[in-house]
């Protein structure tokens, strides 16, 4: 603990020394910080916090984790072409994925450090555009997790019975069986014995989210758990599976939730784009 | 390119030490495998060593691997019941029950596919994540414990030089990675081929008596009182020397992951099983997959009562009058239906006649693939009963 500490100093250090200069280093590149805030509804996210008038029964949930990992973080230019973010690496960020951390250990499962940001560089240049997918880079999301880097090596945002990663970890209360869950990740993967590795999966799950008026200098991407839920009866549950949604998509508890994300649930196209990130 | 003065330097220490460097190489690994079997797949960056599966047998019995250090993997999966726990669903450290009942880790080197049904799980070293960081159910209930994992690892007096010893290569050898590949180079070193059927195929011919040579007849394609050719159609599903189709092994180039739903249940048109156990479906969202599940090896099969996935048939009787019937139905209740009719339902399943000699006959054979051996062999024993 203390030594990410040091190292997250270290990193404040570093940017805003960075800062300091010219923008680009003579390379034609700069650097550059996408900031993310977890909200729920018109709240800020704080972890442990009871949120009220949730979902299709105006639920009210304690939300005790909400993380997720990002990646193919791309920045639209003046020419309306979208270029990638090479990523900084650091403890949140390795393999092509991010990890933006809301919550601060307020439960067992949890760690104290928080992430908000993905960090890394692009062309020289001004940007007004921002396109990710909330997942991980299929390569690393099916890798061996025990030796993978942080932030890839925590266990709590494994998903070992899916060979990969949970891509979206929300859950609620004191995570008993009774409490409402969302954990998102790739299902119906494949595995080779050959190789011990994944070859396909059936559902990949990685929420397409593109926001077309972003200024990276000024603005956030918010990830809004009111919007996530939007519709769904949070309240009630198909006998037999899990409390909320776990991913699986023999859950139909899964299908509002997917729905928000753009996502393809049982066969069924979603109706629309994703609600759950805009900009602020 | 760093570390090459250091590798010459460790290789000249070791040079230097003489006899004691032949001591301190790994030993190799010999397989006790009969020549009617393959050998089995192993993955390259884990080799068997004796060693490390002297290591995995400990951390296998080692109730450090849970949470609440109530459970390990040997409560779930006890030598006495062919590494079954005789339950219908097994019961995590937390008091959870898992919606499966667990399966025999005898012979599991040789799976295909892990657990029920599962496509994506190939690799032990990947499966042993699952019980111990998995979330839905809790197991032995690790997640985000693993730093608190790999503490009690190094201040356990004993653990630090079986690590060194099991990997030797490795600078700092207590990590999850290496507690996953001696569990899984343990597992792979559990082996069951000493049952009567074994000694029988080798050419003891008085290793079965009558009534086991009948039923392994009938088991194989033999034609029933009814004048039936290959009236049961046992080894269809449960071919091979594993007692399962669902095989893997080191010359293997195919894949053998096999999956099929054999009429538990069928609660509506769409041929669904009970919600949340529904088989491969529950994984792949595909109505075809429901109720899916890879047949079992039935080696040691008279010890892993009750059957199926969820433990809902008590006998090996009502498990042959189940597949007599071709399926069974749920006259009541929630799960209410007739799996005879189920959608899924693998086209060999269409029911039998048979009479109670050939119903014991079978029973007989299935009795004679208990390997006792495998129960008190001390190389797969619990180290910690002693203490």
């Amino acid at each position: 603990m203390k030594r990410r500490e040091i190292m997250l100093g270290a990193l404040c250090v570093a940017s805003v020394a960075s800062l300091g200069c010219s923008d680009d280093g003579g390379d034609g590149t700069q650097e550059v910080t996408i900031r993310f805030a977890g909200v729920v509804g018109t709240e800020p996210f704080v972890c442990g916090e009871t949120y009220d008038n949730l979902g299709a029964d105006d639920s009210s949930l304690e939300i005790s984790d909400f993380r997720f990992y990002v990646q193919s973080v791309e920045l639209k230019n003046q020419s309306g072409d979208y270029v990638p973010v090479a990523l900084t690496e650091n403890d949140w960020q390795a393999e092509g994925a991010t990890l933006i951390d809301f919550e601060d250990g307020c439960t067992d499962l949890g760690t104290e450090p928080m992430n908000t940001t993905v960090t890394g560089t692009v062309p020289t240049g001004s940007y007004e555009g921002i396109r990710f997918e909330m997942g991980v880079p299929f390569e690393a999301n099916h890798d061996n997790p025990s030796t993978a880097p942080s932030p890839l090596n925590l266990t709590s945002m494994h998903w070992d019975w899916q060979g990969g990663f949970k891509f979206l970890r929300i859950d609620s209360g004191t995570l008993s069986p009774t409490d409402w869950r969302m954990h998102l990740g790739s299902t119906g993967c494949d595995g080779d014995q050959l190789s011990g590795g994944t070859t396909a999966c059936s559902a990949p799950n990685r929420t397409e989210v593109e926001l077309e008026s972003f200024a990276p200098e000024s603005d956030t991407v918010v990830a809004d758990l009111a919007a996530l839920v939007e519709g769904a009866a949070l309240d009630e549950n198909q006998s037999g599976t899990p409390v909320g949604c776990m991913g699986g998509p023999a859950d139909s508890d899964c299908a509002p939730l997917f729905n928000n994300l753009g996502l393809p649930f049982a066969g069924n196209a979603p109706s629309g784009a994703q609600i759950f990130f805009s900009v602020d | 390119m760093r570390n090459v003065p250091l590798i010459l330097f460790l290789i000249l220490l070791g040079a230097g030490c003489g006899s004691s460097d032949a001591a301190s190489a790994p030993e190799e690994w010999v397989w006790d495998i009969p020549d009617t079997v393959p050998l089995p797949r192993i993955p390259e960056d884990n080799p068997m060593t004796p060693a490390k599966v002297e290591l995995g047998r400990f951390l296998f019995y080692d109730k450090q691997l849970s949470a609440n250090q109530t459970q390990s993997c040997g409560s779930c999966h006890q030598q006495e019941l062919a590494f079954t726990d005789g339950l219908a669903r097994a019961e995590g450290s937390t008091g959870e029950l898992h919606p499966r009942s667990s399966m025999s880790i005898a012979n599991v080197a040789y799976a295909a596919s892990l657990t029920w049904a599962n496509e994506a799980l190939v690799r032990l070293e990947r499966q042993a994540l699952v019980p111990m960081f998995g979330e839905n159910p809790v197991e032995l209930g690790m997640a985000n414990m693993e730093n608190e994992l790999l503490r009690r690892m190094r201040d356990d007096p004993r653990y630090p030089p079986m690590f060194a010893d099991a990997f030797p290569d490795e600078a700092d050898p207590i990590t999850v990675d290496s507690i996953t590949k001696a569990i899984a180079a343990f597992q792979r070193s559990v082996l069951s081929f000493g049952s009567k059927v074994d000694r029988w195929q080798a050419g003891d011919r008085t290793a079965l008596n009558e009534s086991e040579q009948r039923g392994m007849a009938l088991f194989f394609g033999g034609t029933n009182e009814a004048g039936v050719e290959d009236a049961f159609e046992c080894f269809h599903c449960h071919g091979g020397f594993l007692f399962s189709q669902s095989s893997d092994d080191e010359g293997q180039v195919f894949d053998q992951k096999f999956f099929m739903n054999n009429g538990l249940y069928n609660l509506d048109e769409d041929g669904s099983y009970p919600a949340g156990n529904q088989g491969l479906y529950d994984l792949t969202g595909d109505p075809a997959d429901k109720g899916r599940f890879k047949p079992p090896s039935l080696r040691n099969v008279a010890l892993t009562a009750p059957y199926m996935h969820d433990g809902s048939i008590q006998t090996l009787e009502e498990v042959l009058d189940h597949y007599a019937r071709g399926g069974r139905l749920i006259e009541s209740g929630p799960n209410a239906g007739d799996g005879m009719l189920n959608p899924n339902k693998n086209s060999l399943l269409n029911g039998f006649q048979i009479t109670q000699q050939e119903k014991a006959d079978l029973i007989a054979f299935l009795n004679a693939l208990t390997d006792e051996d495998l129960l008190t062999n001390p190389a797969y024993s619990d180290p910690f009963a002693a203490e």
